[in-house]
């Protein structure tokens, strides 16, 4: 089951977070290590901002809502093992996060944006299912790309 | 020595384009207006207004790994202010033993709304926060100020 479930899954990296030119969202970036699949995530501005200071390693002077997860995880001993991007309907992705305690593994269902958020701060791999990727290339993925200007790539402005 | 507080309602602050909650003794009228992101504000109005969201936003989540693995929220407190900065402890209760977390006030306020648990002040935080402040800030707000929480 757990083999099943392993070759199911691709895992990802967080590429990056730009910033969408048509709305007050962001975008997250997911790549797999062969940049051979493209993954990007609508997320809002305060979900984008902590994956953001996540990914460059930002520590705010107080803990933001991310951190504050994390720390509760860390003070139970629970342990984050990794987060799956489990499904999307329309237009909106559902993930999971598993968490292990006491020998248990439990699976609590979030956001992606929240998912990505906290697996940035436990160092937990992320992962989507097969079938996620191969519908999510019915969105017209292409002439989104193109809109993105090349410069909003690396800006990672919030 | 801590003292219960209310959970009264949020407001909108033009001036530093911010959110207060206000926190309110029940007993003796003191408030306790706290500063907090659009953000968090939004996360609290939700659980004050009993909104569902139709995925759990953070908070949500938040309670959702508390319970996946039976951990119990008994109470926050507002702890400290420091140059304009709370302090708050989220106190757990995990199987025998009791936890204290250190965290943001918006946090701990928006986790507290979810799971039913007391919201305390320390005297210290009541004590160097009078009405005083606040009061003079509403009775500089001017009335197209009110009701701009749009989240």
């Amino acid at each position: 089951m757990e083999q099943k479930e392993s070759t199911d899954l691709v895992q990802l990296k967080v590429h990056g977070v730009v910033h969408d030119p048509d709305t007050d969202t962001r975008i997250v970036i997911l790549r797999d290590a062969q940049n051979a699949e493209l993954l990007p995530i609508w997320v809002g501005a305060a979900e984008g901002i902590a994956i953001k200071m996540a990914l460059e390693g930002i520590v705010t002077p107080r803990p933001m809502s991310h951190d504050l997860i994390r720390s509760m995880a860390d003070h139970l001993n629970a342990r984050v093992v990794r987060v799956v991007v489990t499904n999307v309907k329309n237009s909106t992705y559902y993930a999971a996060i598993h968490l292990l305690s006491r020998g248990t593994e439990h699976s609590v269902d979030a956001r992606p944006s929240d998912a990505i958020a906290l697996a940035l701060r436990t160092n937990s791999p992320i992962y989507v299912t097969q079938d996620v990727l191969k519908r999510r290339s019915a969105w017209n993925l292409d002439a989104w790309l193109e809109k993105l200007d090349a410069k909003n790539f690396g800006k990672h402005e919030v | 020595m801590i003292t219960e507080m209310k959970v009264r309602g949020l407001m909108f602050d033009p001036y530093n384009n911010a959110y207060i909650v206000i926190l309110r003794v029940e007993d003796n009228a003191d408030m306790l207006p706290i500063w907090v992101g659009k953000s968090e504000a939004s996360a609290i109005s939700f659980a004050l207004e009993g909104v569902a969201a139709p995925r759990p936003m953070t908070h949500d989540l938040m309670k959702a790994v508390l319970d996946a693995v039976d951990a119990k929220v008994i109470s926050v407190v507002i702890t400290d202010l420091n140059d304009n900065t709370y302090f708050a402890k989220i106190h757990l209760q995990y199987e025998d033993s009791e936890y204290s977390i250190d965290s943001r006030p918006s946090d701990a306020i928006a986790l507290a709304l979810r799971t039913n648990a007391p919201v305390f002040a320390s005297e210290a935080v009541l004590r160097k926060q009078t009405s005083e402040e606040l009061e003079q800030w509403l009775e500089d707000l001017k009335p197209e100020d009110f009701g701009k929480l749009d989240s």
